[in-house]
């Protein structure tokens, strides 16, 4: 009998379990197409300052000669210090999500140590910095409570400091890397060139009027623009970290309630095969009493 | 009448996007104003107020930290990274915007004025 209330607990535990599991899938499904929203959003304001770029840098092609001097566009054949910037998230309990990730930025650091390059690395997300910590690797810098809530001051003010060593020529590469949303089921490790910007990139276009400009200095609109389209693929990085983030958590407890709904099959089967036998057992035993009064 | 289209995008999304009579940036070298036909401009903006006149003849203001203005004949975008436009349905959001743009223009060098633009702007919209 023990037996029959042992497998009564057990079920009742993994049905809580599953509520759990099914609640947090439901929690990450609508926050999934809150930040999917936010990521639409905000893929206008990267258009128009691309936009924008692609202006001034078509008039200082056209214009001036030796081309952009900016170091945001120099091409650097050999650099010696690399930043690489990770992206995960605070929580866990998302499958393999932050995981890839970090294989990942492993995967830059051996490949740039084998060239001798020095890495520096800047974390963003409480699971990615902790990792880290614990296999005793130095972070240069790191950031947490910013993955859950995008907020672009901090992402502004974190990715200033990066900016800022690259214009003074600490380092000679920004990546940044992030696991990215591409449909609900599916995430991608994003590799980011951010700095230095590949001046191919911009495409070049036709301008039919000339745009008078103020302050005529195009360097130095370049320059701020340039800035602020840094700030912005950070702050895009984090949006697209999260809807991953979430995307990936609600796989996750999706397969984590179905596997609880076969987990409670099979232990009621086994529950009531147990009853069975005890039922079957205490007849015999009425029965043959019976039998021996006879 | 004459009309041009302006758009104000923030990171967080486009907050503004209509026709327009004529409107007055903040930019970094002094305001200026633009009328439908501007010639074609590129401007830095600085922290502060653009006042909007809109075809119907209201008023509306958008407190911004900084940015850029592309004006072209009769399209205006301007790409800002922080914005909070002073209107609102009720009394009480029109406040909570106002209180929302003076935190945003605090930092500016002239916010004394720039906050005193949000003020009587706010009153206009009640």
């Amino acid at each position: 009998m023990a037996n029959l209330k042992d497998i009564k607990r057990q079920i009742k535990s993994v049905k809580n379990t599953q509520k759990t599991t099914r609640a947090m899938k439901l929690v990450s499904t609508a926050k999934l197409r809150r930040t999917e929203e936010l990521a639409k959003k905000s893929k206008v304001y990267a258009a128009k300052l691309t936009e924008l770029i692609d202006d001034i840098a078509f008039a200082i092609k056209k214009y001036k000669a030796g081309g952009i001097e900016s170091r945001y566009f120099s091409k650097i054949e050999n650099p010696i210090v690399v930043d690489i910037v990770f992206v995960t998230a605070d929580k866990g309990l998302c499958g393999g999500f932050n995981a890839q990730t970090i294989k990942q930025v492993w995967k830059l650091m051996d490949e740039y140590k084998s060239k001798k390059i020095k890495i520096r690395l800047r974390g963003i997300g409480k699971k990615g910095v902790e990792y880290f910590k614990f296999n005793e690797i130095e972070l240069f810098d790191s950031i947490t409570d910013l993955s859950a809530a995008p907020d672009y001051n901090r992402a502004a003010e974190f990715m200033d400091a990066v900016t800022q060593d690259f214009v003074e020529g600490d380092t000679d590469k920004v990546i940044v890397v992030h696991n990215g949303y591409v449909n609900m089921i599916t995430q991608e490790v994003k590799i980011d060139n951010v700095l230095p910007i590949d001046p191919d990139m911009s495409t070049e276009k036709e301008e039919s009027s000339a745009m008078e400009q103020e302050p005529a200095d195009d360097e130095e609109m370049l320059n701020t623009l340039v800035h602020k389209y840094i700030r912005y693929s950070m702050y895009y990085a984090l949006i697209d970290s999260l809807a991953a983030e979430h995307s990936a958590r609600m796989q996750a407890m999706d397969a984590a309630t179905n596997n609880a709904k076969d987990m409670v099959d099979k232990l009621s089967t086994k529950y009531n095969k147990a009853r069975q036998e005890s039922i079957t057992t205490e007849l015999i035993e009425i029965i043959s009493g019976m039998e021996a009064l006879k | 009448m004459s009309s041009m289209k302006l758009e104000i995008v923030t990171p967080n999304g486009s907050i503004f996007n209509s026709e327009i009579k004529e409107a007055t940036f903040p930019g970094k070298e002094g305001e200026f104003g633009v009328l439908p036909e501007h010639a074609s401009l590129l401007s830095l903006l600085g922290t502060g107020v653009i006042s909007i006149v809109k075809t119907d003849g209201s008023e509306e203001g958008v407190a911004i930290d900084g940015g850029y203005a592309k004006v072209e004949e009769n399209k205006t975008l301007c790409v800002v990274e922080g914005a909070v436009s002073i209107s609102g349905d009720t009394e009480s959001e029109v406040a909570k915007a106002i209180e929302e743009a003076k935190e945003l223009l605090e930092g500016a060098s002239d916010s004394a004025t720039a906050i005193a633009k949000v003020e009587s702007l706010g009153r206009k919209s009640i």
